[in-house]
C-alpha cells in the first residue's frame, strides 16, 4: 500500500462523498480514478449524450454505449460499478446550474471539475467559495492543460486568478483546436491525484501553485499563485458576491465545445411527453426517443431533446438561430 | 535587454508555429509591445486599452505579474516571461 494513503487514508476515501461535475475527456479519467482508488461515494453529473467521436478520449466508454444512445453519466455508472461494486455511484442526467448546484454539492467532501466550459467552472467556484468546499479546476486544449487546487479560505480561488473567461472568438475550441487523448489522461491524472490528497486530509502534500503543462513542448510549470489572494480584490471570495450563483451572470444557452452544437436548457414545469412530441414533429423528419432522449432531423440540424425540455441543437454555433430552431419545433 | 517569451498554443498562429520567441524591454510592457512589433497581432490579444485581457495572465519567471508590478513589473536578462492563456477544454 502507498504509504501516503495507508490504511487510515483507505478508511478515509471509504466514507469520502465526491460531486464530479462533467463525464466526458476529463471526467471519465477522474471517475475511473476516484472509483479505482476506493472513494465511496461519487456524484457523476453530466448533461449529454453518447456520440462515437467522444471515443477518441472518453475512457470510460465504448461502442456499445454509443449504439446504445445512453447519457454520460449513466454509461459511466454502470461501468463504475462493475470496476468497484463496494462504493455507491449516483449518476445524474442534468445541466448543472445556479438552481440545482447547492443541492449536488450538499454532502460533498469535494467537488471536482469535468467540464468543458467557464460558466460552469465559474458556478463550482462560487458554490465552493460560499460553503468552504474544496475543488479542483482542470482544462485542456490540444497540448495543453492546467491544474489548479481551490481550497476556499486558504488558496486563491478561480475568480482570483482567471478573472474572466474569454469573450466567443478569443479563444480556441475543442473544435478548432482538438485536443489530444493523453493531454486529457495527464490533466485529469493530476486533478485525481490532488483529490486523493484532500479526501485523506493531507492538505500540506497539496500543489498550491497553477499547473501548466504542454505534452507537445515537454513542458511542465508550477505557476506560483498564492500571493494573489492577498494582491486581487476577488468578488468571489474577497467580497463574498456570488454572482453565478444568485444567477446575475451565466445563461442557460451554451455552444458545446468541439460539437458545432448549442444547448438549449428551458425549464418546463412538469416534464416533456416524448409521445405527444413524437407525433408533433412526426410529419417533420425523422423522430426516434428511449426513456433519456428524443432525437430529431430537420432543415440540417439535428436535435437531441431531454425529459426536463432542454435540447442540444446539432449544426450551428449560433445561438439565436438555436433559440429560433426551439421556439419553432419544441416550443415553449 | 533580451527576454525569452513563452508563446501559449493558442497564440502560436502569430509566431509562426514558434512555443519561445525572444524580445527585449526593461519592463514587461515593453517586452509585449516589442513582441507585437515582431509578430503583428499578438499583442491585440493579450492587451485592452492597455491592460492585460482579464482571462489572460503574464508571469514573469514563475510569479505572476499582478502581485510584483503588473505591467511595470522590471525584467532583466535571462528572464522567462511567460503569456498564460485560459483554458476552457475538458
Amino acid at each position: 500500500m502507498f504509504p501516503g494513503i495507508g490504511v487510515e487514508g483507505q478508511r478515509r476515501l471509504m466514507q469520502s462523498h465526491v460531486t464530479l461535475c462533467g463525464c466526458g475527456a476529463l471526467g471519465t479519467v477522474l471517475a475511473s480514478s476516484l472509483a479505482r482508488a476506493g472513494v465511496g461515494h461519487l456524484r457523476v453529473i453530466d448533461r449529454d449524450f453518447l456520440e462515437m467521436h467522444n471515443l477518441q478520449r472518453q475512457v470510460l466508454f465504448d461502442e456499445n454505449d454509443v449504439n446504445e444512445a445512453l447519457p454520460k453519466a449513466e454509461a459511466a455508472a454502470r461501468k463504475l460499478e462493475a470496476v468497484n461494486s463496494s462504493i455507491h455511484v449516483e449518476p445524474v442526467v442534468t445541466d448543472i446550474d445556479h438552481t440545482n448546484i447547492l443541492d449536488l454539492t450538499r454532502d460533498a467532501d469535494l467537488i471536482l471539475d469535468g467540464t468543458d466550459n467557464f460558466e460552469t467552472r465559474y458556478l463550482i467556484n462560487d458554490v465552493a467559495v460560499k460553503t468552504g468546499k474544496p475543488w479542483v479546476y482542470g482544462g485542456c486544449i490540444g497540448s495543453h492543460g492546467q491544474v489548479m487546487t481551490i481550497i476556499p479560505g486558504e488558496t486563491p480561488c478561480l475568480r482570483c486568478v482567471i478573472e474572466s473567461s474569454p469573450p466567443p472568438g478569443m479563444a480556441p475550441t475543442c473544435e478548432t483546436a482538438g485536443i489530444l487523448g493523453p493531454t486529457v489522461n495527464i490533466i485529469a491524472s493530476l486533478q485525481a491525484a490532488e483529490a486523493l490528497k484532500i479526501l485523506t486530509g493531507q492538505f500540506d502534500a497539496i500543489n498550491r501553485n497553477l499547473i501548466m503543462i504542454d505534452i507537445w513542448d515537454g513542458t511542465f510549470k508550477n505557476l506560483k499563485i498564492s500571493g494573489l489572494r492577498d494582491k486581487v480584490d476577488c468578488p468571489t471570495c474577497k467580497r463574498r458576491d456570488f454572482e453565478w450563483l444568485d444567477g446575475k451572470l451565466g445563461s442557460h444557452t451554451t455552444s458545446l465545445c468541439g460539437r458545432n452544437s448549442v444547448q438549449i436548457a428551458h425549464r418546463t414545469a412538469g416534464r416533456l411527453s416524448f409521445e405527444s412530441l413524437e407525433r408533433q414533429l412526426a410529419s417533420l423528419g425523422a423522430v426516434t426517443y428511449n426513456r433519456f432522449m428524443l432525437k430529431f432531423a430537420v432543415e440540417g440540424y439535428e436535435f437531441t431533446v431531454f425529459p426536463d425540455g432542454r435540447a442540444i441543437i446539432k449544426g450551428t454555433n449560433d445561438i439565436n438561430k438555436a433559440k429560433t430552431l426551439y421556439a419553432q419545433y419544441i416550443g415553449h | 535587454m533580451p527576454v525569452k517569451v513563452m508563446i501559449p498554443t493558442p497564440l502560436r498562429q502569430y509566431t509562426g508555429g514558434k512555443d519561445s520567441v525572444e524580445s527585449s524591454g526593461a519592463t514587461v510592457s515593453e517586452v509585449l509591445q516589442n513582441l507585437g512589433k515582431q509578430y503583428a497581432g499578438i499583442t491585440e490579444r493579450m492587451l485592452d486599452a492597455g491592460k492585460i485581457r482579464r482571462f489572460v495572465n503574464v508571469y514573469v519567471n514563475d510569479e505572476d505579474i499582478r502581485y510584483l508590478n503588473n505591467l511595470d513589473t522590471p525584467v532583466k536578462d535571462g528572464d522567462e516571461v511567460s503569456i498564460i492563456p485560459a483554458v476552457a477544454g475538458g
